[in-house]
């Protein structure tokens, strides 16, 4: 039988053998000391903003007192009426594809900001759309064929001119993971005023819809 | 002398050992290592599966779900832990994968008020 010979090269392998053993004991533990199989893995997000504007924007607003009208597509102010029989509601979404986010991307926090041009005592609410539309051919007759949600997102005071902000990042989060964005149907839920936001199409830049968006990808 | 450095040797192996062990109970986040890639100890998958997380309009998250998860998995605990850039934990919950055809989606819930804002990666990991 050999002798253990105490050399330096046997002191460094079990500074080594003791090593690893520590490693490995360490990352398994991490799992349950109890657990009989394991797999585990560590998922890092890229953070990023990508807001958008008026490049990005489409929106119109449909009018209940002419059904077929396509003429919100290409107005510079968005009109919103509680009216009886002449009700009009705006529609508002952006393309999110030059973001470049994947399914399995969220958003962190995004805030729509519109800009109110005409005032009135009117609460106008932000209901989530999930189906598509476009701005040159939404008519009031085509809202009914919409998937519109019926809890609003947010609602905003219209009661003064100026820019109003709604928190909407559970809608944009869904619909990252959806794919397209559909944006909101923005309706006077109190109030008798009619009252205008400014559009895509605005004059002015500043006052056209914006909206903030920081993700996780 | 040479018996006095084996004697050393032993020990300070010995050592070592143990304090893996020790430290292992309370290993975390901190752990700059932690589950990076994969490594699979006869379990249902050697994947690096993909998490995605939704939240509710304050920005909080709600819940997480693991996509693609094999079948073969079903049964098994998932495990989750949101963590910040300092390698925190901000909330961490588990569930039983359920039975499905195909790739499953595993959810789970319960992380508490987690800002998804503030997390910056997830530790995921399947036992039995």
């Amino acid at each position: 039988m050999r002798r253990f010979r105490p050399t330096r090269v046997r002191l460094v392998a079990s500074i080594l053998v003791g090593s690893l053993a520590f490693a490995g004991v360490g990352y398994a533990a991490s799992l349950g000391l109890a657990s009989k199989q394991l797999h585990a893995w560590r998922q890092t997000l890229i953070k990023g903003t990508c807001n958008q504007t008026s490049t990005t924007a489409d929106d119109t607003y449909v009018q209940q007192a002419l059904p077929t009208s396509t003429a919100g597509g290409t107005a510079t102010t968005l009109t919103i009426s509680p009216v009886a029989a002449a009700q009009d509601y705006a529609f508002i979404r952006f393309n999110l594809s030059g973001c470049s986010l994947p399914t399995s991307a969220g958003a962190d926090s995004a805030v729509l900001t519109v800009r109110v041009t005409t005032a009135g005592a009117d609460t106008i609410s932000l209901f989530p759309v999930t189906s598509s539309w476009t701005s040159s051919t939404l008519t009031w007759n085509g809202v009914s064929s919409l998937t519109v949600g019926s809890t609003a997102t947010g609602t905003f005071s219209a009661s003064t001119t100026g820019n109003k902000t709604v928190t909407v990042t559970a809608d944009v989060d869904a619909a990252i993971k959806a794919g397209t964005l559909w944006g909101w149907e923005l309706r006077a839920t109190s109030g008798t005023a009619i009252v205008a936001i400014a559009a895509a199409e605005n004059g002015t830049a500043a006052n056209r819809p914006s909206m903030t968006l920081s993700y996780a990808k | 002398m040479k018996r006095l450095t084996r004697i050393s040797g032993i020990a300070l192996t010995a050592a070592l050992v143990s304090v893996g062990v020790a430290s292992a109970a309370s290993l975390g986040l901190a752990s700059g290592k932690l589950g990076a890639g994969s490594a699979a100890v006869s379990g249902c998958t050697s994947s690096s599966l993909t998490a995605t997380r939704n939240v509710d309009n304050s920005g909080n998250v709600t819940k997480v779900n693991v996509l693609s998860v094999p079948q073969a998995c079903a049964g098994q605990t998932l495990a989750i832990t949101l963590g910040n850039s300092s390698n925190t934990s901000l909330g961490a919950s588990s569930a039983v994968v359920g039975t499905c055809t195909g790739g499953c989606t595993a959810t789970v819930t319960g992380f508490g008020t987690v800002s998804a804002a503030n997390v910056t990666a997830y530790s995921l990991s399947l036992t039995q």
